[in-house]
């Protein structure tokens, strides 16, 4: 499903495990690699990543490495761009500076303006990681029909053992206390109704995709759905966490937290952002 | 501290006890009738007052409203209580991030459901000031007044009528709840203003008034919601729950309101201000929220709503001529405005005139500012009664016409 992923490499400490880490979601896609390096090209640093790829890609032929100068997120996403990339991966700290080497809002950016799907790894490792428990993003959202589509194609290409797909109820406390002015028997119907309706929502897509070799959970929870996410994803340790992104930002989202800036703050674990 | 003799306790008792019965009944027939609660609460309310009970029963009703000053002056205090916690609900109801995340179209039809109707209601008592009874002096505040009374959507009575109609997570549904929130919001900082203009004995000047309301808006909006966001993890965890988070929330809404009070703008802002801070916090639970509703809507709310009628003869203050008109104004304004930004987001016409009609449910807020403009002596007693039955009005016809104006849609493709 992704055929050409992009790294983008700031020869620190962390880079031989995110090109392990790439080189192992290659393998599974059987894509190609571009390497993007934001920075100057010197003897040196060449040297160091010839000596990491051939380590760890040295059986690899379709790889290629872009050095470029420049602004670090427009270059990153012009390259992407030009080179068709359709994944992105990037490094991540798990506290808020996200790219290290970068700026911390540099990997925002990146998020926020790209047009291929964005993967970032908060550990990447040496020995690679297997996204066995995956939570996928199914609040009502224009996007989430695709979201949920490219999630299980993506599980299903990395053999997760669990799937669970996420929706929450819209002002629960508040539609609750409006059925509230109704019988006890009736409360309870708009109880379950309400839970009901989220489950079929979810229910509805899947029935239409392909779901050969997964074990899906559908999950039900009431409040904001970007912090129950995160609660989630918390709760059952999950390694991947899988949504779209919010389209139309205009100048209002930059006043206001946004629900995809509220996870980039507090990123529970891998995170990828399907576009 | 001083306390009510024997005989004041057991008058306040039945009076409350009276109110909160006659209030369930009629909220029990209102809903088998299809109607919202407030609507049989405001009623029971002019059943009990001096419209019903003190003209077939004036014995009975100067026994139980008039015969105890001292218990009159604790009702008070506990309706006084109600109304803030009233407008604490209606601020954690509005919940910021559901407006963003509905964009540009809730955002279209809540401006323009607020503008129009506001230039409606404005315009009216503006270029016709004796037909409203107003002195030349207070025609541009009774002007703001009017048109902020016009443009305040009651969101409860829409969420009511938008899930009874299955209508609440569509598009349409969420578009006007966003819409309503957003009406809520503009229109009580509106209201603030207006009420630092009456110059109730506030410690500052009206600049200043004005300045610090803005400034106490913002605070509560970045900071306080920022404090909130970090106190409550802690609240949740180490204190009782659901008994830490709802008698903190409360005393914080308290000591908000009283801060506005002292301000000079009445206390209910500050409690709408710290129920918007507190319901945006990501760490306040649903359940929490459901729990806070509860016992305000049935026990809080029923008080205020009653109260009213107790305060005023509708009979005699009923003028025909100015209910005709308000009605006008505020339908015309509101089903004009939001439907006219409902057609400009891409809704087709009979969906933009069912959210012009959804979006003009008045209720409890408009209620409650009329009450306020009556306190201070902005508007008479007859254009009270006017603006109640606006809400009564507009709050009762809410659904069937909505229900009316989506079932012509098939006719039509027939």
């Amino acid at each position: 499903m992704y055929q050409k992923l992009a790294l983008a490499i700031a020869f620190s400490p962390r880079m031989e495990a995110l090109i392990a880490e790439a080189r192992k979601l290659i393998r599974i896609f059987d894509g190609e690699l571009v390497l993007i390096h934001v920075g100057t090209k010197t003897p040196e640093l060449e040297a160091q990543l010839a000596e990491v790829l051939s380590r760890h890609c040295g059986d690899l032929h379709r790889i290629k490495t872009i050095w470029k100068e420049g602004k670090p997120t427009k270059t990153i996403l012009k390259t992407c761009e030009e080179e068709g990339v359709d994944l992105l991966v990037l490094g991540a700290l798990k506290k808020e500076g996200l790219l290290t080497y970068y700026l911390g809002s540099v990997a925002r950016k990146v998020i926020r303006k790209a047009t291929c799907s964005v993967l970032t790894l908060i550990d990447p490792k040496i020995e690679t990681t297997h996204f066995s428990k995956v939570v996928i993003n199914g609040t009502e959202l224009e996007i989430t029909p695709r979201v949920i589509a490219r999630g299980l194609k993506f599980c299903q290409a990395e053999q997760s053992s669990q799937v669970h797909i996420l929706n929450e109820i819209k002002l629960y406390g508040f539609q609750m206390a409006t059925a509230g002015e109704g019988t006890e028997t009736e409360v309870a119907n708009t109880r379950r109704k309400l839970v009901q309706d989220e489950i079929q929502y979810v229910q509805d897509i899947l029935d239409k995709l392909d779901q050969s070799g997964l074990k899906i959970n559908i999950k039900v929870t009431a409040g904001k759905w970007a912090v129950e996410l995160v609660r989630y994803c918390e709760s059952i340790e999950a390694d991947l966490l899988i949504m779209g992104d919010e389209q139309g930002l205009t100048f209002i989202d930059r006043l206001f937290p946004h629900d995809l800036e509220g996870i980039l703050e507090e990123l529970p674990c891998n995170l990828l952002i399907v576009k | 501290m001083e306390s009510l003799a024997h005989q004041d306790v057991i008058n306040l008792l039945l009076k409350l006890a009276t109110m909160l019965l006659l209030a369930r009944i009629f909220a029990e027939v209102a809903q088998k009738l299809k109607q919202p609660a407030v609507v049989g609460e405001i009623l029971a309310g002019i059943i009990l007052g001096p419209t019903v009970l003190g003209m077939i029963g004036p014995e009975f009703f100067e026994f139980l409203f008039k015969s105890s000053p001292s218990a009159n002056l604790a009702l008070d205090g506990i309706v006084q209580m109600a109304v803030i916690l009233l407008l604490f609900i209606a601020g954690l109801e509005v919940e910021l991030h559901l407006v963003w995340s509905q964009g540009k179209s809730a955002v279209s039809i809540s401006i323009l459901g607020l503008v129009v109707p506001f230039i409606f209601g404005f315009i009216a008592p503006y270029y016709f000031p004796d037909f409203f009874g107003i002195s030349e002096d207070k025609k541009l505040l009774f002007s703001l007044f009017m048109g902020t009374a016009m443009s305040i959507t009651a969101l409860p009575v829409v969420v009511r009528i938008l899930m009874d109609m299955n209508l609440f997570k569509t598009k349409m549904g969420m578009v006007i709840v966003a819409g309503a929130m957003v009406n809520d919001l503009i229109g009580w900082l509106i209201f603030s203003v207006i009420l630092s203009f009456m110059g109730k004995a506030g410690n500052f000047s009206l600049i200043n008034t004005i300045g610090i309301t803005l400034l106490f808006t913002v605070f509560m909006l970045t900071i306080g919601k920022g404090l909130l966001n970090k106190v409550l993890p802690w609240t949740n965890k180490k204190l009782a729950w659901p008994g830490g988070v709802l008698s903190l929330s409360m005393a914080f809404c308290f000591l908000a309101a009283a801060f506005t009070e002292w301000l000079g703008i009445h206390a209910i802002f500050g409690a709408f201000l710290f129920g918007v801070a507190l319901g945006d916090s990501d760490h306040l639970s649903e359940k929490a929220k459901e729990i806070i509703h509860q016992f305000i809507n049935n026990i809080f709310a029923p008080l205020f709503f009653v109260s009213i009628g107790l305060k005023i003869n509708f009979f005699t203050n009923f003028d025909l001529g100015l209910v005709l008109i308000i009605l006008v104004i505020s339908f015309a304004g509101k089903i004009i405005g939001s439907g006219y930004g409902a057609l400009r987001s891409g809704y087709s016409p009979k969906d933009a005139l069912a959210v012009g009609f959804g979006m003009n449910a008045r209720g409890a807020m408009e209620i409650i500012l009329g009450l306020i403009a009556l306190e201070n002596g902005l508007i008479d007693e007859k254009l009270f009664v006017a603006l109640v039955v606006m809400a009564l009005v507009t709050s009762m016809s809410a659904a069937p016409l909505m229900k009316w104006a989506l079932k012509k849609k098939p006719e039509e493709s027939d």
